[in-house]
């Protein structure tokens, strides 16, 4: 076997995050050498899953300050040993996206044959979070209507209403187009909750429902990229069944997808080291001459690496919770025919929580409650990611958020908390680049649905290592790889 | 054979060593094929497709190799998913190979669930008895198979599935394929994948020399 300093690398590629992984996949028929490292001992960066242990030593060097993009991390086990299963029996995800079915991932992952190896689930329903309005009563979840169909039956809202919501669903679904076009772009970088009032005369709640469906973290999206966010939702709807717009990967979401990718480069010859970083690189020079973390000494011609530095301290607050109940009303087919959901969405808009304090929330909270069919936890258990975009003591608003939740569920058992892990997550404004035989990946988004722009940052690290030998037309376009099947005689 | 698709598909992997032999032994019994000259990592194979009959049954067999991941133990927890039997293999000739197995079967008993079904091999400068008390402190049966002379090569294959077929849940795991709730792309195609909540694990001791 060849010795690491003997080979001269083609790339070398350090960290295994969705788009370091997809770049591994790009290349794996390449006949490049690939060299992938990745500083930390696991799979996945800052998109990785991980078991109970996992989380555990993930959380101290957190508190070390080894993970750049994380802080403030903290696990707590409740009620002791009981009730949690055994630490493999967990799969918790850093950054929960769900992917629309009209992403470009999901495309470039069939015409690359890597979808084969994981396994997708539908995302059901979208609700919101409405807080009770005195004492007496419960809060409820209300499902958001997000089809025509959905909008016939709703019972939720009124009959005005219903044609407000029926107007806009049908503006966006050609929002691109003229006369559409006209009646947007002069309010494109103004929020879209203004826009749905001076065009559509919505009321607050048809608002909220339509900011939830953007999922954006602070509700301000404006216009411009909120009709696109919508668009994407409503166009996607349906595309791989009835009822779904969005899918998950089973066993931790794009963790999955990464170790899936990581494993093709493999396929491909790629070299794989994990708990390698770099330690000195001289890039005077040609090749690159890098000392690995390991001790060896290794010369590549080019190199892509994340760029991991969160230049800005904004960020947002995530909490996962394990809860030892399946929360079945969560997860039925509300359309005939429909796969089981195995995700579902809880928006709880700006205003409906309070702190202890009295403050009421700024900012809207996000949950996306996974069932075990996510591989996440075991039977009789569920994973709920909280997130909210970072402001003053929103962990605090994150654990109001879990504390108000079980009542407005159906059914009268409330679910325990088993296990609850608690951190920030820090964002840059830093973006992808390419400076000579270096290649930068933008920090990873936190947003909660996967967006496709950093699919081309994956694309123009790809352009850079093979340089003239890019052919675009067969990007990501493989044939399947198994080999012709085999007939053993009888036994 | 007819349509494979429908047939039941089992998912066994081939861990161990670089070096031990493990490509070796997959080509051997899936083309009938042994170059000694080959001893260059394995590149471009991702799994091999056969189909066995066992107990009058006919499973689609789906071998998955390391892919070279192997070497500085970087193979992920998404490679172990939905594996019905692990073959574990070790070089014969190296008694450091045998010494590693107990850190693979850890890693295979760590990343696939309970109720194992294990095998072992007697090797050159491992004694018959040693080898067995792996196997046994394992759970495993225990096989010496050679790709070059063949020997033991199909039995290795013939009884982790045997193995499978026999433990109860297993095969019916395997049947129910991917969860209630999975949604198909591109054509829909499946390979690879069994949603086992079980596994077989089996150690063979395997020879590329």
């Amino acid at each position: 076997m060849e010795s690491l300093a003997d080979t001269l690398w083609d790339v070398v590629i350090c960290g295994t995050g969705l788009q370091q992984s997809l770049l591994a996949l790009a290349l794996s028929r390449s006949d490049k050498k690939v060299l992938h490292i990745d500083p930390n001992d696991f799979y996945g960066g800052a998109e990785a899953a991980f078991s109970l242990q996992e989380v555990e030593s993930w959380v101290e060097k957190v508190e070390t300050g080894k993970e750049g993009l994380f802080e403030a991390a903290s696990v707590k086990k409740l009620g002791g040993d009981t009730g949690l299963s055994f630490p493999r029996a967990y799969s918790l995800a850093l950054a929960p996206q769900l992917i629309h079915a009209r992403s470009t991932l999901l495309s470039q992952l069939v015409s690359s044959r890597a979808y084969r190896q994981v396994e997708f689930l539908a995302v059901g329903s979208f609700s919101i979070f409405k807080p009770s309005p005195d004492s007496s009563q419960k809060p409820t979840l209300v499902r958001i209507p997000s089809t025509r169909e959905d909008v016939f039956s709703t019972t939720a809202i009124s009959a005005k209403a219903k044609r407000g919501l029926m107007k806009f669903l049908k503006f966006v679904l050609d929002y691109d187009i003229t006369p559409q076009t006209d009646t947007w772009q002069p309010h494109a970088d103004a929020p879209l909750t203004e826009f749905l009032l001076k065009e559509f005369k919505m009321d607050q709640e048809l608002q909220t429902y339509i900011i939830t469906l953007t999922l954006s973290l602070d509700g301000k999206i404006n216009t411009r990229d909120g009709l696109a966010v919508i668009h994407r939702h409503l166009s996607s709807m349906g595309m791989y069944g009835p009822g779904f717009a969005a899918l998950y990967p089973k066993w931790g979401g794009l963790s999955e997808i990464a170790q899936v990718s990581c494993r093709a480069g493999a396929v491909g010859g790629a070299v794989y080291m994990l708990g390698t970083g770099v330690k000195t690189m001289n890039d005077k020079d040609d090749p690159i001459v890098i000392e690995l973390s390991s001790g060896d000494t290794i010369k590549t011609r080019k190199v892509v690496r994340a760029n991991e530095s969160a230049t800005d301290r904004f960020g947002i607050n995530r909490l996962v919770a394990v809860v030892g109940s399946s929360l079945k009303s969560l997860f039925e087919s509300t359309v005939e025919g429909a796969p089981k959901p195995a995700v579902a969405i809880v928006a709880f808009p700006a205003g409906s929580l309070s702190t202890a304090t009295g403050e009421a929330s700024t900012s809207p909270v996000y949950l996306s409650v996974h069932s075990s069919d996510t591989g996440e936890c075991p039977a009789n258990q569920s994973v709920l990611y909280f997130t909210t975009g970072s402001e003053h003591a929103s962990q605090d608003l994150l654990q109001q958020a879990l504390d108000s939740f079980p009542a407005a569920l159906s059914g009268d058992t409330v679910p325990q908390c088993l296990y609850k892990l608690q951190y920030k997550q820090l964002q840059s404004s830093a973006h992808s680049q390419a400076n000579g035989s270096i290649f930068d990946f933008a920090p990873p988004a936190s947003a909660l649905a996967f967006d496709d722009s950093i699919l081309q940052s994956v694309q123009d690290a790809w352009k850079m290592v093979l340089g003239d030998e890019a052919v675009e037309e067969e990007y990501l376009t493989f044939a399947d790889r198994e080999g012709a099947m085999d007939d053993d005689e009888s036994v | 054979m007819a349509s494979d698709d429908t047939l039941p598909t089992l998912k066994v992997l081939l861990i161990g060593p670089s070096g031990a032999g493990k490509s070796a032994l997959l080509t051997r019994y899936c083309d009938d094929e042994f170059d000694p000259e080959t001893s260059a990592a394995t590149i471009g194979i991702d799994f091999k497709i056969k189909v066995l009959n066992v107990r009058g049954k006919p499973y689609r067999l789906t071998l998955f190799d390391t892919a070279g991941q192997e070497r500085f133990r970087t193979l992920s927890t998404s490679f172990y998913r939905g594996a019905h039997g692990v073959l574990l293999v070790y070089d014969i000739s190296t008694r450091a190979s045998f010494l590693s197995m107990e850190k693979w079967f850890n890693e295979a008993e760590a990343n696939t669930v309970e109720g194992v079904a294990l095998y072992l091999a007697n090797a050159r400068e491992v004694t018959t008895e040693e080898g067995q008390a792996l196997a046994e402190a394992h759970g495993a049966k225990f096989c010496e198979a050679s790709a070059k002379t063949r020997e033991n090569v199909r039995l290795a294959f013939v009884d982790i599935v045997d193995r499978i077929v026999q433990t109860p849940g297993l095969i019916q795991n395997a049947r129910l394929g991917r969860a209630a709730g999975a949604v198909a792309l591109g054509n829909g195609g499946s390979s690879g994948s069994g949603g086992g909540d079980g596994y077989g694990a089996y150690l063979s001791g395997g020879c590329s020399c």
